[in-house]
């Protein structure tokens, strides 16, 4: 099963002569492990697909399901929980606190969850160092650079250990140095621990890390590429991943 | 015409027999799968570089198996090499073979050019996730030469995929003008000169 999958998935905004249609009856699905790339033109409803999965707005029409479960059905406090605990967003402009300190910001899903402090810093730390920011974890946002804030916001995305990251331009705001790091970043989050990625860019050099492209266009997905679709490639990937394990 | 400037400057750093210099190219280029030369090619260069006075037969290397010629540089050759270095080296941006089938294409009634260019751009994606992928698993720490390549095959897709964008979205203008037509050439044999 699908670890995402959306049914006739429609966003209208506005209504009557006014109206503009952000998404058109969009059916797609995302395997578990997938690392999968959304692209196309501003305006073509990459971002409403991505709010939409994300549970961030609620369509005009269709349904958004995780593992079989009917997001659009969900009551609006289970729908956050849900949210909090199974996905994990990173956004072009980071949204980090500037007052908290790396640490503080990366284990804060941790603690809105009601998890201890200590224990909520303990996991923080783990993906901080994951991330390559171990030597950072006191620095505050505008002690770091913008690649840097974007690994704490990963590391935040992590932090509660969900299956599904959904990134919204995570390198729009970056030079093509930090932007191809965070994106080989991105691929071995995929790669080395498992988590589902679904990512919306504009920029070809990072959608070429991802396993599979949808083009959108209008509202709707107009093609499609699969990346590493040999099965060399996915084999080796296997292997990769078994021995990590 | 780059392998032989190249075995002429891998012979300017030490003297070297054809199977030698074969293994040294292979290696500078980014390995066989980059850019492989048969020994048949390494030893007709080597010929034709002797010939032109270019190199020189300076000994014979006798290690159990056949014998190996050993070649060096000659003056002319490290002057040839001198003006290689300062040179410069234009591309062929001309003979593209996209650019053919799109042309085609627009002749051709009925082809569906949108189509044609997502096929396009699906093999272009393809190449970009293979070339990043290596330039993931590449040390910059021990093979920055090979990583500013794979860096400069990355930017020229990305390039070539930003180009089809814009043809994409021009393909209605295109189609609305008239395709090429060869100039109008006066037809039989070129007619005797006027008189003066």
């Amino acid at each position: 099963m699908p670890i995402i999958q959306t049914e006739n998935l429609t966003k209208i905004y506005g209504t009557g002569e006014t109206a503009v249609v952000a998404l058109d009856h969009i059916n797609m699905a995302v395997e578990k492990g997938e690392f999968l790339a959304v692209m196309g033109p501003s305006g073509c409803g990459k971002s409403t697909l991505l709010h939409l999965v994300g549970g961030l707005d609620r369509p005009t029409e269709g349904r958004v399901l995780l593992d079989g479960r009917d997001l659009t059905a969900l009551e609006d406090d289970n729908l956050a929980a849900l949210r909090r605990r199974r996905i994990g967003f990173v956004f072009q402009f980071y949204n980090l606190i500037p007052v908290l300190t790396a640490l503080e910001n990366a284990a804060l899903p941790l603690l809105l969850d009601g998890v201890r402090p200590a224990e909520a810093h303990r996991h923080a730390a783990e993906w901080l160092q994951r991330l390559g920011m171990g030597d950072r974890l006191h620095h505050r946002p505008d002690q770091l650079s913008g690649g840097q804030q974007q690994r704490v916001a990963i590391a935040r995305a992590l932090v509660a250990e969900p299956d599904l990251i959904l990134a919204d331009e995570p390198t729009g705001n970056l030079d093509s140095r930090a932007g191809d790091e965070i994106a080989a970043l991105l691929r071995r989050i995929s790669s080395e621990w498992g988590r589902t990625i679904l990512l919306v860019t504009h920029d070809p050099r990072i959608a070429a890390h991802a396993d599979r492209i949808l083009f959108m266009k209008d509202g709707r997905i107009i093609d499609e590429t699969r990346l590493a679709g040999t099965g060399e490639e996915q084999a080796q990937a296997l292997r990769e991943r078994m021995e990590t394990l | 015409m780059s392998v032989r400037y190249a075995l002429l400057g891998l012979l300017a750093q030490q003297p070297r027999h054809g199977y030698e210099l074969r293994a040294a190219f292979e290696a500078l280029v980014g390995g066989r799968d980059t850019w492989e030369v048969k020994p048949g090619q390494v030893y007709a260069t080597l010929e034709r570089l002797e010939e032109a006075g270019l190199i020189a037969e300076v000994g014979v290397e006798k290690e159990g198996g056949p014998e190996k010629r050993i070649y060096a540089l000659t003056p002319a050759g490290r002057e040839a090499l001198q003006e290689w270095f300062h040179t410069g080296v234009v591309g062929d941006h001309h003979r593209d073979e996209f650019f053919v089938k799109l042309m085609v294409g627009l002749l051709v009634e009925g082809t569906d050019l949108h189509r044609l260019i997502q096929v396009q751009r699906n093999t272009l994606y393809q190449e970009l996730h293979r070339f990043t992928r290596q330039r993931m698993e590449a040390d910059s720490q021990t093979e920055l030469a090979y990583v500013l390549f794979l860096d400069k095959v990355v930017m020229h897709l990305e390039a070539d995929l930003r180009w089809l964008d814009m043809v994409e979205a021009r393909l209605e203008e295109i189609q609305r003008q008239p395709t090429p037509q060869p100039e109008p050439k006066p037809r039989g044999r070129p007619r005797a000169k006027r008189e003066a």
